[in-house]
């Protein structure tokens, strides 16, 4: 993350989290941010002054957050891509951010139906004694199973709004949540499959060279020791190529698919 | 090979239950940046490092990077990292740990080092690297946190011993892994049991040298890579010492060992100006001198004592005084009464210290920071009283003293005074490098001390040069020790490391005890000029024959 992508999503993320944004002298350079109960709680790490100023019904004085962006300002806390206060923000929005619904707000009230969407974000780890990651961002109409892939960008280009709207209503799904999960996994692995493996065959000879080694270490002995089963396991946990799909958020959209389709249509 | 494919579905029930509830929904903002939130986290290759780009306070130099990057993608997290001394394999390591960290590979991380360096490890860790190492000193902290940074000793030691065999470590760091060379001892079992998955030894004391010490070392990290004992023995031992297949041995050792050289950095490393001062003494210290030669001539002492005092008579008064009084207290006797009487006069009648003088006058001419060295707590004691008499403040620095103690120290000196006097180098654990002179007031007798003296200050981050100035007392037995150093095995101008590296060579690693040999048994002052000048031909000669073997093993690496 650059300085200038940081501050702006500590902006976002402190106003959707309505904390008052302080004035200050560069409010390039600078941000400063009152922040409320709730994320004092969640940020400051300092639960005996909260436990304290609930007993004794005090009114509780709320953190500031002082940040800098550059070595042009002295005062405050010095925020990049490595500080474990970013890292803690980052952390807080994932969690703070991880399941929603929302409703399309569209200007054409003639067909006023919304159809159901899920939508997952999911973080694809390919993994062996190094690692790389992509993010997948999938959504599946519940009536139909037409599938996209790439939906959260879809999703930046739509007005959405947390209520339905009053002339609006949704349509019911026909694919249960649960099965529209397994729809999406099932065409996640058969995508997986297809890939280029050769940086799991390099791993695999890899891990086959480092074998080879042990067993000839361990080969006069007749009872091995416990030490090179312990040794054999930790290098299937440094070799062994495997890819984890993990959740990164999930939500249920009601949206009029005219709006985006049909060029982006990936399997049904 | 397919790899494994997995979903992590524990979070179904969660999301249905948020369905059947109806809520509580996230914003439609937050969802948004918990996306980009993810987004800046993933890490779309294989290679390269994200490390350096997360620390942008840190500023690597360039073979530090670099070595990290070949430990990673080359060495498979498994590596030696045998820089030289100065280089900074601290820091290498930081950026192994956290890469690893950033990517996900490791959580839970084990760091042994030696006691005295446990807290300035968690220390760097945590303000250079943001990387959350806590010192282990509740038993819980080895489950409850991920990275750990503790000593051997007590990571070995009952209770922790089982609890420590039972985490399952994604990545362990040895420091001072040279100690580790013999399998047979505690530790070295120890550190076999554990289980990781990742591990680094470090250790800047280039193991080429003893062929068993290197070959356990590797199998510590890579049973099986380099045969076991026996198959070892046998391809690459001739006789005790001697290698067989050398070039072989060393190509594969490479491929497991990083070491980075001085010269091979680019980094400009600041000159080392080395003075000399010959000091004589003043008639009354002179007399003094004299007047112990008395003491082992009656019986009363044996050589190696005479010769501790002696030592201790160049120093200072003080440090000969606290050695004198017990041999009196032990040897009193009412037929010595006279000489002893003879003996104490001679010690009071000083009323000068003749380097103590010329010390004052460098530290007036030089005007900046210095740091003072003396073998003796006398001599320091002293020296910090004289200079205070003259109007110069100083702080004491003992090897001793404990971590907090010493940093303040540190800090006193680079800020407030002008003077630091210590004892002892303290080897491992200070850095001085905003200072940039050096005063020997006397010489241990082993060149190894004086380098760990030096190394103190002649390390990255000086950016002067550095000047060492030694002083001994003419016609004393400083001066032959002075001059053996000095003119013989011209050690001040060694590059940091290599003297170890020709004193392991030879089998001389005990110099100290070998010159105390000398002096105890030689009859004349001819006969000690004549061996001293035979053992510094020997490290002469050894250490002409390493640096022809490192030009060619140089041109082997590249």
């Amino acid at each position: 993350m650059q300085q200038t992508e940081i501050h702006d999503f500590l902006v976002r993320f402190f106003s959707s989290a309505e904390c008052e944004l302080l004035p200050v002298a560069d409010d390039h350079d600078q941000l400063k941010v009152k922040l409320t109960k709730a994320m004092d709680k969640r940020l400051m790490n300092r639960p005996f002054y909260w436990h304290y100023i609930e007993q004794i019904g005090a009114e509780p004085e709320t953190a500031v957050l002082n940040f800098r962006f550059s070595d042009r300002i002295q005062e405050g806390e010095f925020i990049h891509s490595g500080s474990p206060r970013l890292h803690q923000i980052l952390d807080a929005s994932e969690k703070m951010g991880r399941y929603i619904r929302m409703y399309q707000v569209i200007a054409n009230k003639l067909s006023p139906a919304l159809e159901p969407w899920l939508c997952i974000n999911m973080k694809v780890s390919y993994q062996c004694d190094l690692k790389k990651d992509r993010i997948c961002s999938m959504g599946l109409q519940l009536i139909n199973g037409t599938m996209i892939e790439g939906f959260q960008s879809v999703l930046n280009t739509l007005h959405l709004s947390q209520k339905l709207p009053d002339y609006c209503y949704t349509l019911r799904p026909l694919i249960t949540i649960k099965s529209g999960l397994t729809r999406i996994e099932h065409f996640i692995e058969s995508e997986l499959q297809k890939e280029n493996f050769d940086w799991a065959d390099h791993a695999a000879t890899r891990w086959g060279k480092d074998l080879q080694l042990l067993d000839a270490f361990y080969e006069h002995q007749e009872e091995k020791p416990e030490r090179y089963v312990q040794e054999k396991q930790a290098l299937k946990e440094q070799y062994q190529p495997q890819i984890e799909v993990t959740l990164i958020n999930a939500g249920l959209f009601f949206l009029q698919s005219a709006a985006f389709l049909p060029d982006l249509i990936k399997d049904r | 090979m397919k790899p494994i494919i997995h979903f992590d579905r524990s979070w179904y029930e969660s999301f249905f239950k948020h369905i059947e509830e109806d809520g509580p929904w996230a914003k439609s903002e937050l969802f948004s940046l918990a996306y980009l939130a993810e987004q800046a986290r993933t890490v779309p290759t294989f290679h390269g490092l994200i490390a350096p780009s997360r620390l942008p306070l840190l500023k690597p130099h360039p073979h530090q990077v670099e070595t990290a990057r070949i430990v990673i993608e080359e060495m498979h997290g498994k590596a030696i990292l045998a820089d030289e001394v100065g280089l900074g394999k601290t820091i290498e390591a930081g950026l192994i740990i956290k890469e690893y960290m950033i990517r996900g590979l490791v959580k839970k991380v084990l760091i042994l080092v030696p006691a005295s360096l446990v807290l300035q490890w968690v220390s760097e860790l945590n303000s250079k690297f943001y990387i959350p190492a806590v010192p282990q000193r509740k038993t819980y902290v080895w489950s409850q946190c991920d990275v750990v940074v503790s000593s051997i000793d007590t990571a070995k030691r009952e209770p922790h011993r089982d609890i420590v065999l039972d985490q399952d470590y994604d990545l362990i760091i040895i420091d001072e892994a040279h100690k580790l060379k013999n399998h047979k001892t505690k530790n070295y079992q120890f550190v076999q049991s554990l289980k990781k998955k990742f591990c680094l030894l470090l250790t800047a004391t280039p193991i080429q040298n003893r062929l068993s010490e290197i070959f356990y070392l590797v199998s510590l990290l890579k049973p099986g890579y380099l045969g076991d004992a026996e198959s070892f023995a046998k391809n690459y031992k001739s006789g005790s010492h001697a290698v067989r297949n050398e070039e072989k041995l060393k190509a594969l050792v490479n491929q497991v060992m990083v070491r980075n050289r001085r010269e091979d950095t680019g980094l400009r490393w600041p000159k080392r100006i080395v003075k000399a001062y010959d000091i004589p003494f003043s008639m009354a210290e002179k007399d003094f001198y004299d007047s112990l030669f008395e003491l082992k001539e009656r019986g009363m002492i044996q050589p190696f004592s005479l010769l501790t005092l002696q030592r201790e008579a160049c120093s200072s008064r003080e440090a000969a005084f606290t050695t004198l009084n017990k041999i009196y207290k032990e040897t009193a006797h009412p037929m010595n009464e006279r000489l002893w009487h003879h003996i104490f006069e001679k010690m009071n009648a000083i009323k000068q210290n003749a380097k103590a003088k010329k010390t004052l006058e460098l530290i007036q001419q030089i005007n900046d920071k210095v740091i003072i060295f003396t073998e003796y707590r006398a001599t320091q004691l002293f020296l910090q009283w004289f200079l205070k008499k003259n109007g110069i403040s100083s702080v004491p620095f003992n090897g001793g003293f404990k971590r907090s103690k010493k940093d303040w120290m540190r800090m006193l000196f680079q800020n407030k005074v002008q003077v630091l006097v210590a004892t002892e180098a303290g080897g491992e654990g200070i850095n001085l490098q905003f200072a940039c002179h050096l005063i020997n007031y006397d010489l241990p007798w082993n060149p190894m001390r004086i380098e760990q003296r030096i190394g103190r200050i002649h390390r990255l981050g000086q950016e002067k040069d550095v000047h060492i100035y030694n002083l001994a007392t003419r016609g004393t037995v400083e001066s032959h020790i002075l001059n053996l150093l000095y003119n013989k095995i011209h050690l001040f101008e060694q590059v940091i490391g290599d003297l170890d590296r020709i004193l392991t060579h030879i089998d001389l690693k005990d110099v100290d005890k070998q010159v105390a040999h000398i002096f105890e048994e030689s009859e004349s002052e001819g006969e000690i000029k004549v061996k001293l000048d035979n053992l510094s031909s020997v490290i002469n000669f050894e250490q002409n024959h390493l640096s022809e073997g490192d030009s060619h093993a140089a041109d082997g690496n590249s």
